[in-house]
């Protein structure tokens, strides 16, 4: 398409969004008289229908339109109290603003008459939000209908024509736990996305993240999915210069002492893609400590060889945070070996969870990139897990005391029972029954 | 200072010697294991604190911090224990020596209220600790109090100190384990001994019968100092074994309780309630339209009642009564059923706790 012929396309559309926002949500969201939502000509008469004109009345009971007293003349227009006799035109009437099936090109605009219109959706929701048309304006999908391409995704698709559902609805497609699907019915399709330019694999590659996992395997709701990192209405890929942004807005610490760094500056001046160059975009893994370092799966070696003093510091970092992690799991292991023989541990285990705290910081301080900080926060850990590991062996101590304790308890015991017993056999010699 | 008087009292006091003479000792080391609990028990009051924000962290200090204190809270626990247990084998060999008959009713009838106060004992100091174990376990043992018809609810709130086991569930615990539980047992367990003095030891029917068709002259030791030193015996064994326990399986603390935690997997009452609590969870809701759980409270009521009254239901002397014989089986009969249940209760495949 030409640049003159986009630009007439884009003139056309917000020519028909003047036109459709013309009618106004107020003259298209009149209540009716006397009848339920359920009960007009519309839903009386396509009930009776087949096929694609029957079937929207089947999905009344679940559409949040239906549930708050709207019906279809409140998008489609028309007389929903005339036609009862069958004369359909009568419903069908375009002097009561029938509009019959939007053009998927006027969807958007078609849905922003009420949605982008606060005096109107207050009505249902204080909260709501109204700035859905004009954010969607702005994503990828609608600048390429404002282009005429009208096979990026309308509102519809993501939220349905009919049987639409709220957000918070588990069942609704658009719903946290739903959403990556809906999403890769278009994004995971190689053709399409292939005529578009774009990568298929994104859909595949979040499911394998730490997200999805949160996500589906914990039920954790606050757990990114697509629109999260992408926004919903204003659908577009994070720029470059942005990635730390998106990924800072949950990783607050991590992005912090990342944009101090002077390694950001360089990125920025790079193509390099900020948290993606170590942590991947949608393919998120779980992070591990061997991506530090300079080992077979460290990220550091992406950017620095050996020889270079980031190398160098990688390396250090890499061997003090095991060595923390080696000392930790020792002192875990031998207050676990006493709290099973019995002695009681539970103050100096939780003692030692301050040294896990301490692990924690350090690996977000590796966003950090200074050596001296991170190194300092392994030194507490280590200072805490040697405190452990003297705790538990002052544990097996206090064991071998008992048990030693025990045994020559036993002995005098026993001694004592042998004397009483020959004194008792003395006795009875003495003094039979 | 009146000693001579008691040692002339000991060693004019005869023992019977028969077959069955072992069992005299039970009573003897029953005592001994409670004035274990009474020594340790007060070393324990110097450091515990009975509040629900304090009660878990004392215990810690004490098994953690205090000198001895595991060995002292261990004693403790073990103890209590087999003090129960050795006061089960007390009552049976009295029941099944048919000890209890006349002149021994109000003996027995003070014996088993000493059972049900050392289990009154068990059940408050189990919840002391306000570990989650216990916090859940007295949750269940006083909804199953609340469950008695009539008086349930009363006494589930007199328990609890309210609605919900709280810290001042807690707090009456302690009262009732230090204060009026062992008030009550100073005074049941001084007429018991002394009912124990003033009738001496019963011999079983059987030995006498068999006597009196052998015609061999009754045997019998001083007790003192022939059974006392034997007594002693016993109890240095009992001290060896409560010291090899406390030194190899430390009684455990657990986890701090949470009332606003899920219940754990694992909830069960000490092992001497456990039958009781298995026979309520394995009855069916309704029994001929009747909840199941309160036909169970009214089976083991009928059941302690019954036990209390038996020296008044068994009143003919001699071993082969039938009436006495099909006592016997009965009571047979309840020990098995017991044992099976309390099995069942450690048997998570069964029916049991996880």
């Amino acid at each position: 398409m030409s640049r003159r012929a986009g630009a007439l396309a884009a003139a056309v559309l917000v020519a028909a969004l003047g036109a459709v926002r013309g009618a106004g949500a107020a003259e298209v969201s009149k209540p009716l008289q006397g009848l339920l939502p359920t009960e007009t000509s519309c839903v009386k008469c396509h009930a009776e229908l087949d096929g694609e004109w029957g079937e929207p009345t089947k999905h009344t009971g679940e559409d949040v339109h239906f549930g708050r007293a709207l019906s279809c003349h409140n998008c489609h227009g028309g007389d929903p109290t005339a036609g009862f006799d069958g004369d359909s035109t009568l419903a069908h009437s375009r002097a009561k603003g029938w509009t019959g099936k939007p053009a998927r090109k006027d969807i958007p605009a078609f849905c922003a008459r009420c949605h982008a219109d606060p005096e109107f959706m207050k009505r249902f929701d204080p909260h709501t939000r109204v700035d859905q048309l004009s954010e969607y304006l702005t994503s990828g999908h609608g600048r390429r209908l404002k282009t005429g391409d009208d096979k990026v995704a309308v509102c519809v698709d993501c939220h349905g024509a009919h049987g639409i559902r709220k957000v918070s609805d588990p069942q609704s497609a658009v719903h946290p736990t739903r959403l990556a699907d809906t999403c890769a019915r278009c994004h995971a399709d190689k053709s399409l996305m292939f005529s578009y330019g774009l990568p298929s694999e994104p859909p595949e590659d979040y499911r394998r993240s730490v997200h999805a996992r949160a996500l589906y395997d914990n039920g954790d709701l606050s757990a990114p999915t697509c629109n999260d990192c992408h926004g919903s209405h204003g659908a577009a890929p994070p720029g470059v210069q942005n990635v730390s942004a998106v990924c800072g807005s949950c990783h607050t610490r991590e992005a912090s002492l990342f944009r101090e760094t002077e390694a950001k500056r360089r990125i920025d001046l790079s193509d390099c893609s900020q948290c993606m160059v170590c942590h991947s975009n949608h393919a998120v893994l779980k992070p591990t400590d061997d991506m530090v370092g300079v080992g077979p799966r460290s990220t550091c070696t992406t950017c620095h060889s050996e020889g270079d003093a980031q190398y160098a510091a990688a390396d250090t970092m890499a061997k003090s945070l095991a060595g923390v992690q080696a000392r930790l799991a020792e002192a875990r292991d031998l207050l676990d070996g006493a709290g099973r023989a019995g002695v009681e541990v539970g103050p100096d285990r939780f003692a030692l969870q301050a040294a896990q705290d301490h692990v924690v910081e350090a690996r977000v301080l590796v966003h950090s990139f200074d050596l001296e900080r991170f190194q300092a926060a392994t030194a507490e850990g280590q200072k805490v897990a040697d405190a452990g590991l003297e705790a538990g062996h002052r544990a097996f101590d206090e064991l071998h005391f008992r048990r030693n304790g025990m045994w020559l308890f036993l002995v005098v015991v026993v001694a004592v029972m042998i004397a009483l017993g020959l004194k008792a056999r003395e006795l009875s010699r003495r003094d039979p029954a | 200072m009146g000693v001579g008087a008691l040692v002339d009292l000991g060693r004019h006091k005869r023992v019977p010697l028969h077959r069955h003479t072992l069992w005299y000792y039970m009573g003897g080391m029953t005592l001994f294991l409670f004035g274990i609990q009474v020594a340790t028990g007060i070393l324990l009051l110097l450091y515990y604190r009975p509040s629900a924000d304090q009660a878990f962290e004392s215990v810690q200090f004490i098994v953690t911090k205090v000198q001895f204190g595991w060995l002292v809270r261990s004693m403790h626990s073990w103890s209590a224990n087999l003090l129960i247990f050795v006061m089960f084998a007390h009552l049976a060999s009295v029941f099944f020596m048919k000890a209890y008959r006349r002149p021994r009713e109000v003996t027995w009838l003070t014996g088993v209220a000493l059972m049900g106060l050392m289990m009154a004992f068990g059940f408050s100091g189990y919840l002391l600790p306000w570990n989650k174990l216990a916090f859940f376990a007295t949750q269940v043992g006083t909804e199953v109090a609340g469950a008695v018809p009539v008086v349930g609810p009363f006494i589930m709130r007199l328990l609890r100190g309210g609605e919900q086991v709280t810290g001042g569930t807690l707090t009456r615990f302690y009262g009732f384990h230090v204060a009026v539980l062992p008030a009550l047992t100073t005074v049941v367990l001084g007429v018991h001994l002394l009912l124990v003095q003033k009738h001496g030891m019963s011999e079983p029917p059987s030995v006498i019968e068999a006597r009196r068709r052998s015609g061999v002259p009754a045997k019998s030791m001083a007790f003192l100092p022939h059974f006392a030193i034997r007594d002693a015996i016993g109890w240095c064994a009992a001290m060896a074994i409560l010291a090899g326990l406390a030194a190899i399986f430390p009684w455990e603390l657990g986890e701090k309780a949470d009332p606003f935690a899920p219940a754990p997997a694992g909830i069960r009452p000490e092992w001497y309630f456990c039958w009781m609590f298995q026979a309520l969870k394995i009855l069916p809701g309704h029994i001929l339209g009747i909840e199941g759980e309160l036909i169970g409270i009214f089976a083991i009521g009928l059941l302690a009642a019954l036990v209390l009254l038996v020296p008044f239901i068994d009143r003919t002397p001699g071993p082969g009564d039938l009436r006495s014989r099909l006592i016997n089986i009965a009571a047979l009969a309840v020990l098995a059923i017991a044992g099976v249940l309390t099995v069942l209760a450690y048997m998570p495949a069964a029916g049991g706790p996880s």
